[in-house]
């Protein structure tokens, strides 16, 4: 009887013990994390597939790449209005076709050596030659050397844009040299991924220390480094789910967390914690399909003209908590050539009911398609489309809220078959020309049936748009554009939920950007 | 063991005490604690189901209220994502995530007892479709099973219902098919054949009065089963279609706000609440019905 007893009292104590150390160190740990010199622990919760940055296009992929490797061109903070100088300086002629980039000295890789010119074109060759998922950033460009130390990016169309996609971390620059030894060509024979996944070969500000698409990535200071020095030696980026997320911030045991909802933002203490929420980059609309086939109701001007008028998008701006915004139009707030909301569409529950008159509507059911199982910036849709649903109820539009799963609604939503839909767009750069997908007869348009030709004003804007050259020139351009779309088109932009980062008290600065995220050299 | 050994060391109960407690039998299985408990609480929310519309706070649907409301006065049970109070929708939820199970099981029961009938009484070719079909269907995992087919029909109340009648009808058609071979080897049912009753004439008066009890019981105890597997669909999306008050998608909103726990944990009880009380009315009606546990339900009786 007593030895059992006994046995177990030992192993109750040996665990006490043990967790008492535990404890110890852990505390430890996070002293000298809070003091600023040594490591900082970021949570975010990954949809990690590498760490070779020519072949990743996800978020998380992106933060790693930033923090590890150096692009062309860059951003300055989170201003993506206007590309700066990173490892290049650029020079784009009259027709917007030739890109020029003459390479910065003094930048070196991690093992010691410059980088040359021979270094970018090899990764811009490789992005395009492996086929992955970024690989369209540079579709229809090529990219040769003209010097030793310019090359050129030439394009058949005119592609003003080209200054902004240059800085997405999937474009940055790999040590050509490296990246060959183990097994790296500029084809899709490229065999480096096994090798950039468990070292580094940039000249970021950090260098790869370990790498668990799963779990974990550690970063460690790389000595080389030419720019700004980080404030902390190292990071460790963990998988951590948004709730988890919040208690770990709150006990301190991580000091920045990337992805809490506004929901979580707002029960947490403003005097443990520091919140910045700011609009994110995606922009979430309904499309009411303009083809006669697909839906007579819908496709009516005036009962176009009713749902815009009636949805008060003041209300699902507040359901989507502190830092979103109504865009004016379907360019976020963030880029170039968006318009304010006061100037988008505006809730005017008389004009929705004169409208919805005239339009002939007798109360049908109109069906809203829409994923239930994805979430944006912690935002459900489910959420949106009930609320769209409930005040759409009140002018008189009778909406059946029809979910789906996104693997199977996305098909009918690609064939253009949905009668309203709601959905949501992520930009794969931060330039206008992104958006001129939601005009007639492009990508977007015809989801929503908006057949080439169908609205000549507004095709004509895009085409105006398009050939706008300078910064001024493209703001107006882009906003004449939206403000067309908004008073004839098929999209109501409804809202562009907000980024929240959380940080404890001991970080005093963080450097966030729609294209990266978090830049993780960044923190002070 | 102990079961087949009991009744015959039990002393010869005497005819008076029999009659008796046949009398009593129903009574009996009221004045079960356990069922008494699950009998009130069944009354109750069948009450508040009814009621809804005339005792709700609010309307299930009408977003009028500040988001995220912790309970409070004004609203007992709190508010959720979209400023709807939570009490009334979990009042207005009763309304499906109660009746419908009810419904369902009816039907099941329905289908399960004259598929059975059919497969035990004619024997042969009618006996070995349906039982294999039935085997069919028992080969599968229930709520995968169901989740396919809803999946497959399309989000909606209906589709759910008609997907949870085609994975649960073989469970009756089982029970019903044995007792029937059983009893239609007896005497008496053999008697009625001679006297010239129709085969159905025999099923629906011979045979079904002696087999309808243990059925019963298995309706009752899958009423619970049923609820949790529509709370389960529409948990998953498949089920009820939103803005629709139903508990299992009330608990899945829920849990887009983990931190707000009002949202899931009231229709969770709910769900919890019911779920027990068929599960105690069950099993004391199986108990009463069961001549093996009779005598011990009666010496518990109140």
């Amino acid at each position: 009887m007593l030895s059992p007893f006994r046995r177990v009292a030992g192993i109750v104590g040996i665990a006490v013990v043990a967790t008492l150390g535990i404890t110890a160190c852990s505390a430890g740990s996070s002293d000298s994390a809070s003091s600023g010199g040594k490591s900082v622990v970021v949570d975010s919760s990954f949809d990690l597939k590498t760490a070779d940055p020519n072949r990743e296009y996800e978020t998380t992929g992106s933060i790693v790449a930033k923090a590890l490797y150096e692009t062309l061109l860059t951003f300055e903070g989170d201003d993506v209005t206007k590309p700066i100088d990173g490892l290049a300086s650029y020079e784009m002629n009259a027709d917007n076709t030739v890109l020029t980039l003459t390479m910065a000295d003094g930048h070196v890789f991690s093992d010691g050596t410059p980088v040359t010119v021979d270094d970018a074109v090899f990764s811009l060759q490789r992005v395009q030659g492996i086929k992955g998922n970024p690989s369209f950033l540079l579709d229809g460009v090529t990219v040769e050397k003209t010097s030793d130390t310019t090359l050129t990016l030439t394009s058949a169309e005119p592609n003003p844009a080209l200054p902004y996609i240059l800085p997405n971390p999937a474009l940055s620059v790999v040590n050509k040299k490296v990246v060959e030894e183990n097994g790296g060509t500029a084809t899709d024979a490229d065999g480096a991924e096994s090798y950039l996944n468990g070292a580094s070969a940039g000249s970021g500000p950090y260098m790869l220390e370990s790498f668990d698409v799963a779990s974990q990535v550690v970063f460690t200071k790389n000595p080389e480094y030419t720019g700004d020095a980080p404030a902390y030696d190292r990071v460790v980026l963990r998988n951590v789910q948004g709730p988890t997320q919040k208690l770990n911030i709150q006990a301190g045991e991580s000091q920045v967390a990337l992805d809490l909802n506004p929901d979580q933002v707002a029960e947490l203490d403003g005097s443990d914690v520091t919140v910045l929420s700011s609009p994110s980059r995606y922009m979430i609309f309904l499309l009411l399909n303009q083809d006669p086939s697909v839906s007579a109701i819908t496709s009516n001007p005036d009962f176009l003209k009713a749902v815009k008028a009636g949805i008060d998008y003041d209300k699902i701006v507040d359901l989507a908590g502190e830092g979103s915004v109504q865009p004016g139009g379907f360019i976020p707030s963030l880029f170039v050539g968006a318009i304010d909301a006061s100037d988008g569409n505006q809730y005017d529950a008389a004009a929705a009911k004169s409208a919805l008159a005239a339009s002939g509507y007798a109360g049908e059911d109109v069906t809203l398609n829409f994923p239930n199982d994805i979430t944006v910036q912690g935002l459900s849709l489910q959420s949106v489309a009930e609320s769209v649903q409930a005040q759409l109820k009140e002018v008189g539009i009778n909406i059946v809220l029809a979910p789906a799963p996104v693997a199977t609604e996305l098909d009918a939503y690609r064939d253009g078959k949905e009668t309203v839909g709601l959905w949501y767009w992520g930009p794969d750069f931060p330039d206008p020309s992104n958006y001129l997908a939601f005009t007639p007869g492009e990508l977007v348009g015809l989801r929503a049936g908006w057949a080439a030709g169908a609205d000549q004003t507004v095709t004509d804007l895009a085409t105006a748009a398009k050939a706008a050259v300078s910064t001024n020139e493209r703001q107006s351009a882009y906003a004449a554009l939206q403000e067309a779309q908004n008073a004839s088109g098929p999209f109501v932009p409804l809202l562009q939920p907000a980024q929240n980062v959380v940080t404890s008290t001991s970080i005093t600065g963080v450097s966030l950007n729609p294209v990266w995220t978090i830049d993780l050299a960044g923190i002070k | 063991m102990s079961q087949t050994t009991a009744p015959a060391s039990r002393p010869q109960p005497d005819v008076l005490a029999v009659a008796a407690r046949r009398r009593l039998r129903f009574p009996a299985a009221l004045r079960n604690p356990l069922a008494v408990t699950g009998t009130a609480i069944i009354v109750v929310w069948l009450l508040l189901a009814l009621l809804a519309p005339m005792i709700s706070p609010a309307g299930p649907l009408a977003q009028d209220f500040e988001r995220l409301q912790p309970p409070s006065a004004a609203h007992w049970f709190g508010t959720d994502q979209l400023g709807r109070d939570v009490l009334a929708r979990v009042l207005d939820g009763a309304r499906v995530s109660i009746i419908l199970p009810l419904l369902l099981v009816v039907s099941s029961l329905l289908v399960g007892t004259i598929a059975g009938s059919v497969a035990g009484y004619f024997g042969k070719v009618a006996d070995e479709v349906i039982m294999r079909i039935a085997d069919l269907v028992f080969a599968f995992p229930t709520i995968i099973l169901a989740m396919v087919i809803a999946a497959s029909l399309g989000p909606s109340l209906t589709n759910a219902v008609i997907a949870m009648l085609i994975v649960s009808w073989p469970a009756y058609a089982r029970v019903t098919r044995s007792l029937v071979v059983v009893a239609s080897r007896s005497e008496y049912v053999v008697a009625g054949r001679l006297l010239g009753n129709s085969p159905f004439v025999s099923l629906g008066k011979d045979i079904l009065p002696n087999i309808i009890a243990p059925v019963v019981v298995l309706a009752t105890l899958d009423v619970g089963t049923a609820i949790l597997l529509l709370a389960g669909l529409s948990f998953l999306g498949l089920g009820a279609v939103p803005p629709t008050p139903d508990w299992g998608a009330m608990v899945s909103d829920g849990v887009q706000n983990f931190s707000s726990w009002w949202i899931s944990v009231f229709p969770g009880l709910a769900i919890l609440t019911v779920v027990l009380a068929f599960n105690f009315l069950g099993d004391a009606l199986r108990d009463t019905l069961d001549p093996r546990t009779a005598d011990a339900v009666k010496g518990r009786a109140l």
